[in-house]
């Protein structure tokens, strides 16, 4: 559904030419080293850069560039990599809020933020303030913020940082029940070992060009990748 | 505060209010309260733009003159006050669209600054056109006084009407406060960018929540102009009005219901009844005291007296459970 | 209608004298936003405060250019002790206290001068400089230039400190990043008492010298600052010269805008002019948020 063709941009190539294509129903990583240009990557597909050349397609539709709360009503919706609450709401706030997007009166849109909140596993903490939860909840609040908007395709920008490893395993488990409701997620991630048992489909960055594309077992073993992550022997 | 104690404690205000204007004939205190009903609203107005929406205007003192020169040139006119009203909120509705359309996109001081110069240049306008009656203003002929007229012998009557416009004025902030429109600024009080993420176009926000407060304080402004049937550009236009206002609503507290409401109460008295005290020598002094107030206010509690009650509030549920 | 280029030198003139005054004042206002981040809505009371400073100066028989060290310097102490008190404790806060404060300051200040001085105009008696000089078709009140050239000559003086000397390389470290300057060093709580003490005497020394052209009255602040923060936007907040580039325009637009739209309404192309920058260029002229 995204089709990335291709973007570079600046004085600077921080990415050159990326391909991306990410199916419904399935979760594609974007990896690599840190400063190989994921985050150039994710901020030109999710709307925050404009890219140099290249276009971002979702469902037939143009974004690059596009604002970000046009793109949300298309149906991406994002998390950020420093988590971005709304620190004052309490967390069944913040979810309604999403929800708005789609379920114009506050009736409904409270009813399936409740949903939402109950599926996540927040419940209990509905209503608790945003700034008062631990990290690994705050990530779990901002998924559950943007699954509120009703996305097809689902942005998530090193998600796994800063979680414990119980955390992280929770993590996969909730982006496994994600995906069997048929969103796509698109996810950039810096820690190869998150990824695998989940992607299907990988992109490895390195210094803004891809250099391997396919399967995330052979992705591990690609000699390529190896001297990517860990220079050269 | 629940819908239904806000509405309890608008039924009680009301209640007092309406026994003051109908059983208490002192025409000073009548028009202590109706000032004060007039600042209420004024301030909650403000309370939407800077409070709610964050984006503090220091040119208020614009949708209150329009109300209050729309009422003006309809009277002299020979049009029908209602008319006049509807007329000035429309307009005072336009004209926060034209303003906050290009204004939202600058950064806050950018656009406080921007509200003082747009106003000023209405004050300028105003005082220097021939159609808006240069800087005599207007003054507006005595009809017989009916409500279809909307004048009135007996100054409780006009604090009925403002009560009437106060009433309105306070259930639209419940209704703004609950609705998506206030949830979506809270958001973007919150968070600019991760309210973006969730599709909320802030600039719309803003400007649909700016629309309904000028209509709100240019309403404010017409009622004001029917009681004192005086309407002059440096009454109703200049900084002055529009620093009472803000004042107003800063000691009250931002962002609340009842913020406003407090803030006019607290200015009313001391404006009035300090002045009035001390006699000509007293001028200042009021503005002495807010200044001061507001300092205090500030420096220990952002949230005006308002949020000291939340304060207390929120101390005493945390400590209960 | 045939418009009249005959006064435009001695307009040019004048309006260029009456920016650089504009400049001081905004030097001031964009120095202390620049060092901490707080947009001074107070300070046209400060300015206001000066004049009437000076006004009681020359009772006691100093004229307003023998008054203005004294002035400038008193302002400066004033500013430090404000900052100490009030703007420090508001820097802490959430950013709507910093503009409300400054905001209850100009009501206490406005209302404690029209409580104490009434609302008279108060003027300097046996103002100097009472003459007028003539250069070609140019006529100029001699005040009008004495408070021009000494504004102009403050102006630079600020901004060589702030460009050439230790303290004044400290300020510019702190406007451009404070946590860096932190680092290296810098008391960023006394450079801010000092920058906000600079920023007032500005401000102070400013009203000396309109005290050799204006009157005092409790309201003058406020008309002013409206100015010097139009000048202080369109310059760019932060940058000293970006506040004198603008204060120059304004002064020629609002001079200009006097004669050859009208009097009463020269403040509306200054204000218009405002608008159209910060929506064309949001961060001014030379501004660098």
């Amino acid at each position: 559904m995204v089709r990335g063709l291709s973007k570079r941009f600046g004085s600077l190539r921080a990415l050159d030419g990326l391909d991306l294509d990410v199916p419904p129903g399935r979760l594609t990583a974007l990896i690599g080293p840190n400063g190989a240009g994921k985050t150039t990557a994710f901020a030109c597909i999710s709307g925050a850069l404009r890219p140099s050349t290249g276009s971002v397609r979702f469902e037939n539709h143009e974004i690059s560039g596009t604002p970000y709360h046009r793109v949300a009503r298309l149906g991406i919706a994002r998390t950020y990599q420093i988590v971005q609450t709304f620190g004052e709401m309490s967390v069944l706030d913040a979810v309604i809020v999403g929800a708005l997007l789609r379920h114009r009166r506050v009736a409904d849109a409270r009813a399936f933020a409740l949903k939402t909140i109950e599926a996540l596993g927040l419940g209990p903490k509905r209503d608790a303030l945003c700034r008062s939860l631990t990290i690994a909840d705050k990530k779990r609040l901002e998924v559950a913020r943007a699954l509120a908007t009703e996305p097809r395709l689902l942005l998530l920008d090193e998600v796994m940082a800063g979680l414990t490893p119980a955390e992280g395993a929770a993590a996969v488990e909730l982006l496994r029940a994600i995906i069997a409701t048929g969103v796509a997620i698109l996810m950039v991630e810096h820690v190869m070992e998150v990824v695998m048992p989940l992607a299907e489909h990988v992109v490895v960055l390195a210094a803004g060009k891809p250099i391997f594309a396919g399967d995330p077992r052979a992705a591990v073993n690609d000699p390529v990748v190896i001297e990517a992550y860990l220079g050269r022997p | 505060m629940s819908v239904r104690s806000h509405v309890a404690a608008l039924a009680a205000v009301s209640a007092a209010l309406i026994a003051l204007a109908l059983g208490y004939h002192n025409p000073f205190i009548l028009d202590l309260v109706f000032t004060g009903l007039i600042f209420a609203v004024l301030g909650q107005s403000w309370n939407w733009i800077s409070g709610y929406a964050g984006q503090i205007s220091f040119g208020h003192a614009l949708f209150f003159g329009c109300g209050a020169y729309a009422a003006a040139l309809f009277a002299v006119h020979h049009g029908s006050p209602w008319l006049a009203l509807v007329g000035g909120a429309v307009v005072a509705a336009v004209l926060a669209v034209l303003v906050g359309f290009p204004c939202f996109a600058l950064r806050g001081h950018y656009f406080s600054i921007a509200t003082i110069a747009v106003a000023a240049i209405a004050e300028i306008t105003a005082s220097n056109a021939d159609v808006l009656g240069k800087a005599n203003g207007f003054e507006m002929p005595i009809l017989a006084p009916s409500l279809a007229a909307l004048q009135f012998t007996d100054k409780g009557q006009y604090v009925l009407v403002a009560l009437g416009l106060f009433v309105i004025a306070q259930l639209a902030t419940v209704g703004l406060e609950r609705s998506r429109l206030g949830y979506y600024l809270r958001a973007i009080r919150q968070n600019q960018e991760a309210a973006a993420s969730v599709g909320i176009d802030a600039r719309l926000a803003k400007l649909v929540t700016y629309a309904g407060c000028g209509a709100l304080a240019a309403l404010a402004g017409a009622l004001y102009a029917q009681q004192t049937l005086y309407v002059g550009p440096e009454d109703t236009l200049g900084l002055p009005i529009s620093i009472s206002i803000a004042l107003v609503g800063v000691v009250g507290g931002l962002s609340t219901v009842w913020g406003p409401a407090l803030g006019a109460f607290v200015y009313v008295v001391l404006a009035r009844y300090g002045g009035a005290m001390l006699g000509g020598s007293g001028r200042g002094l009021d503005l002495v005291l807010y200044g001061a107030l507001i300092l205090l206010i500030v420096s220990l509690q952002p949230d005006g007296l308002a949020g000291f009650a939340r304060f207390v509030r929120r101390r005493g549920t945390a400590a209960s459970s | 209608m045939a418009v009249d280029f005959g006064p435009l030198p001695q307009l040019i003139v004048s309006g260029i004298l009456t920016g650089l005054l504009f400049a001081l004042i905004s030097v001031g206002l964009t120095l202390i936003f620049g060092v901490m981040d707080v947009v001074n809505f107070a300070h046209g009371e400060f300015l206001m405060l000066a004049m009437y400073a000076t006004f009681g100066a020359g009772l006691i028989g100093l004229n307003p250019i023998l008054a203005l060290p004294v002035v400038a310097l008193l302002m400066f102490l004033v500013g430090a002790i404000v900052y100490r008190v009030l703007i420090r404790r508001l820097l802490a806060g959430p950013p709507s206290a910093v503009v409300f404060g400054t905001f209850g300051l100009l009501v206490f200040l406005q209302g404690a001068a029209q409580f104490l001085f009434t609302s008279d105009y108060r003027s300097v008696p046996n103002p100097p400089f009472q003459g007028t000089l003539h250069l070609g078709s140019i006529n100029l009140g001699e005040a009008q230039i004495v408070a021009g050239l000494g504004a102009l000559v403050l102006t630079a003086f600020v901004f060589a400190f702030v460009e050439y000397t230790e303290p004044g390389r400290a300020l510019r470290a702190l406007s451009e990043d404070r946590v860096a300057a932190q680092l290296m060093g810098i008391d960023v709580q006394r450079m801010n008492a000092f920058a906000f003490g600079l920023g007032i005497a500005c401000a102070g020394a400013a009203g000396a010298l309109l005290m050799l052209t204006y009157q005092a009255y409790p309201r003058v602040g406020t008309e002013f600052a409206l100015t010097a923060f139009v000048v202080v936007a369109l310059g760019g907040f932060g940058s000293v010269q970006g506040a004198l580039v603008g204060a120059v325009l304004v002064g020629l637009v609002e001079v200009l805008g006097g004669f050859y739209i009208s009097p009463a309404l020269k403040m509306i192309p200054v204000y218009v002019l405002y608008l159209l920058v910060v929506l064309v260029r949001p961060q001014g002229l030379l501004g660098r948020r």
